[in-house]
C-alpha cells in the first residue's frame, strides 16, 4: 500500500477575493495537514471559507500568500490526482453512468476494452452495476453521488475532496451513504477532506474534525477521533455528545449577538 | 410464475375508464386544432360563397386550391419549390456552418469575443430585407445575392445564440472535466460542446424561421424565379388567388422545416428533455 502518498500540506495560506481595494478575505493564514490515508471533516458556518479552502487544494482557485503541496509538489491548478465530489452533482448529463466514468479514465489511454471493464467494476463497487447505462437524470440524488464517488476513485485520485456531498439527500439515504463513503474510502486509502456543516456527520465519519470560524476563516479547533466505527451519537458512555456540544458552541456565532427586543 | 404474471399484465385488457382517458388525450391533440382549423376553413367559404367580398381582393378556398393546381399543371409550382428551398437549404447551411464557427470562437477565446463582439451588437439589428439592395448591387439578381442574404441572416442569429450558449456552460463541468484530467480539447469536444448544444439548436431553430422570412424579402424585389418572384408576379396580374396559394405553401414549408429542426434536435440534445 502507498502509504507514502496523498499527504496535503497548506501553509499559511491566505485567499482573497476582489480586486486589490475591494479584496475580501475568504481564507486568513490557514495551516492544515492531512496526513496520507486519513479522512478528516471540515466543520464552520455558512460562509466561513471552508469550501474556498477545499477549492484552493482543488487548484481552481489560487492563494494569495503561503502555498499548497501535494506530496511536496506544490498545486498549481486541477489535476486528477485531487478528486472532487462536488454538492450540486457534476455528473454530465450527456453521458450514461458507465459513461461518466469513462470519461476520467480516457487520460490513460487504455484501450477501449480495458476502459469499459475498469468503469464496469468502479460502478459495481459502489453497487450500481445495473444501472451502467442509465442516464444521471434517471437516477436519484443518493445513486448520482455514488457514480461521482466511483468515477473519481476510478482515476486513482490519491485525495479525495468532497464539498457537502450528501447535503441535498434525505436522512435514510445519508446512512447508505455514509457507510458506502468508508468501506470505497478503506479500500482505496485515498486522504480524504470533507466538507459539512452538519456536526454528526462529521463526527460518524472523520479521523479528524477541523473546526473553522466565522469569515474571514481560520481553522480554530482539531479533536482527533480515536472511536471505532461504525460509531453512533446515541451510544451511551459515548465522549462523541460530549464532543458534539463542544463543537455546536463553538459554531453559536458570539461576535454578533441577536439584536436586543426594542425597548 | 413469473412468466404468467408477465402474460398476465400483456393480455389484460384496460379498463374502459383507462381507455377513454387514453383516447381523449390523443383526441385532444390532435382533434381540437382540426376543429379550430375546419372551423376557420368554413368561415372562410361562407365569406367567399356570400359574395360579400369580391374574390379579387379575398378569393374563396376553391378559388385557391384551384389556382395551387394550375400552378402545379404548368410546371411553375414545383420549379418554384425546388428553386426557393435550393436557395434557403444552401443560404441556411453556409449560414449556420458559419454562425456556430463564429460562436464557438466568441465563446471560447477572450481575445476574438473582444474584437467582434461590437459587430455581433451593431449588426443584429439591421433587417435582413434593408440588405437586399446592397445584395443585388454585389451579387445581381442570380443565385448569389439569395445565398448572401439568406445566409447572412441566418449566420447572425446562429452565432449570437451559440455565444450565448457557450456563456453559460455551468462551472462546476469545467471544473470536474478538469479534475478528471481532461485536455483541452477533450474538455471542449465532450463537455463544453454538449453543455451549450441546447441553446446552439435554439438558434438553429431560429435560422430556420429567418431563412424562410430572408429568402422571400431577397425574391421579392429582384429575383426571377422561385416563390417569393411568383408573390410578385402574382401581385402584377392581381391574381390574389395564386397569392393565398403561395402563402400558404410558405406557411407549410416554414412549419415543416422547424418541426424537421426540432425533432433533430430532441434526438440530438434527448438529456435536456423528460
Amino acid at each position: 500500500m502507498e502509504m507514502d502518498k496523498g499527504r496535503v500540506e497548506v501553509e499559511d495560506v491566505v485567499i482573497r477575493f476582489g480586486t486589490r481595494d475591494s479584496a475580501v478575505t475568504a481564507l486568513d493564514r490557514t495551516n492544515l495537514v492531512l496526513e496520507p490515508g486519513t479522512f478528516t471533516a471540515l466543520i464552520g458556518p455558512s460562509g466561513c471559507g471552508k469550501s474556498t479552502l477545499m477549492n484552493a487544494i482543488a487548484g481552481f482557485v489560487q492563494p494569495a500568500e503561503g502555498r499548497i503541496t501535494l506530496d511536496g509538489a506544490q498545486i498549481r491548478g486541477p489535476s486528477p490526482d485531487v478528486g472532487v465530489i462536488f454538492q450540486q452533482y457534476a455528473l454530465f448529463p450527456w453521458f450514461t453512468a458507465l459513461g461518466n466514468i469513462r470519461f476520467g479514465l480516457k487520460q490513460f489511454g487504455f484501450s477501449k476494452r480495458e476502459e469499459i471493464d475498469r468503469a464496469r467494476a468502479a460502478l459495481d463497487e459502489v453497487g450500481l452495476g445495473p444501472h451502467a447505462e442509465k442516464y444521471p437524470q434517471q437516477l436519484s440524488g443518493g445513486m448520482k453521488q455514488r457514480v461521482a464517488i466511483a468515477r473519481t476513485f476510478a482515476t486513482g485520485a490519491k485525495v479525495l475532496l468532497m464539498d457537502e456531498p450528501f447535503g441535498a439527500l434525505d436522512a435514510q439515504t445519508r446512512i447508505v451513504m455514509h457507510e458506502l463513503l468508508l468501506n470505497v474510502w478503506r479500500k482505496h486509502r485515498a486522504t480524504v477532506l470533507f466538507v459539512t456543516h452538519d456536526v454528526d456527520e462529521a463526527l460518524l465519519l472523520a479521523d479528524d474534525v477541523r473546526v473553522m470560524s466565522q469569515a474571514p476563516g481560520r481553522l480554530i479547533r482539531h479533536y482527533a477521533m480515536t472511536q471505532p466505527r461504525p460509531r453512533a451519537l446515541s451510544r451511551s458512555g459515548s465522549d462523541l455528545l460530549e464532543i458534539r456540544e463542544d463543537i455546536l458552541g463553538l459554531l453559536r456565532p458570539t461576535t454578533e449577538p441577536l439584536p436586543e427586543p426594542a425597548h | 410464475m413469473a412468466v404468467t404474471e408477465q402474460h398476465d399484465k400483456i393480455t389484460r385488457p384496460k379498463p374502459p375508464v383507462a381507455r377513454f382517458a387514453q383516447l381523449s388525450a390523443a383526441g385532444t391533440a390532435v382533434g381540437l386544432p382540426m376543429v379550430s382549423f375546419l372551423f376557420i376553413l368554413a368561415l372562410w367559404s361562407v365569406v367567399g360563397a356570400s359574395g360579400v367580398v369580391s374574390e379579387a381582393i379575398f378569393p374563396a378556398p376553391w378559388s385557391v386550391w384551384s389556382a395551387t393546381v394550375e400552378m402545379w399543371q404548368n410546371g411553375t409550382l414545383q420549379k418554384d419549390l425546388g428553386v426557393s428551398l435550393g436557395r434557403a437549404g444552401v443560404g441556411f447551411a453556409i449560414g449556420a456552418t458559419l454562425g456556430v464557427t463564429m460562436g464557438l470562437l466568441t465563446g471560447r477565446v477572450p481575445l476574438v469575443r473582444t474584437l467582434l463582439n461590437p459587430f455581433l451588437n451593431l449588426l443584429r439589428p439591421i433587417p435582413a430585407i434593408a440588405l437586399v439592395p446592397v445584395a443585388i448591387v454585389w451579387f445581381g439578381i442570380g443565385e448569389g445575392s439569395k445565398y448572401f442574404v439568406v445566409s447572412y441572416t441566418v449566420f447572425l442569429t446562429v452565432w449570437f445564440n451559440t455565444h450565448h450558449g457557450m456563456q453559460y456552460v455551468p462551472e462546476t463541468y469545467l471544473r470536474a472535466a478538469r479534475s478528471l484530467g481532461a485536455s483541452r480539447l477533450r474538455e471542449f469536444l465532450t463537455v463544453v460542446l454538449p453543455a451549450a448544444a441546447p441553446h446552439i439548436f435554439a438558434g438553429i431553430r431560429l435560422g430556420v424561421a429567418l431563412a424562410f422570412l430572408s429568402l422571400v424579402a431577397a425574391e421579392l424585389s429582384g429575383a426571377s424565379s422561385g416563390l417569393g418572384f411568383r408573390l410578385q408576379e402574382a401581385r402584377q396580374y392581381i391574381r390574389t388567388d395564386r397569392m393565398f396559394s403561395l402563402l400558404i405553401i410558405l406557411g407549410i414549408l416554414g412549419a415543416v422545416a422547424d418541426l424537421v429542426v426540432h425533432r433533430i434536435g430532441r434526438k440530438l440534445v434527448h438529456w435536456e428533455q423528460g
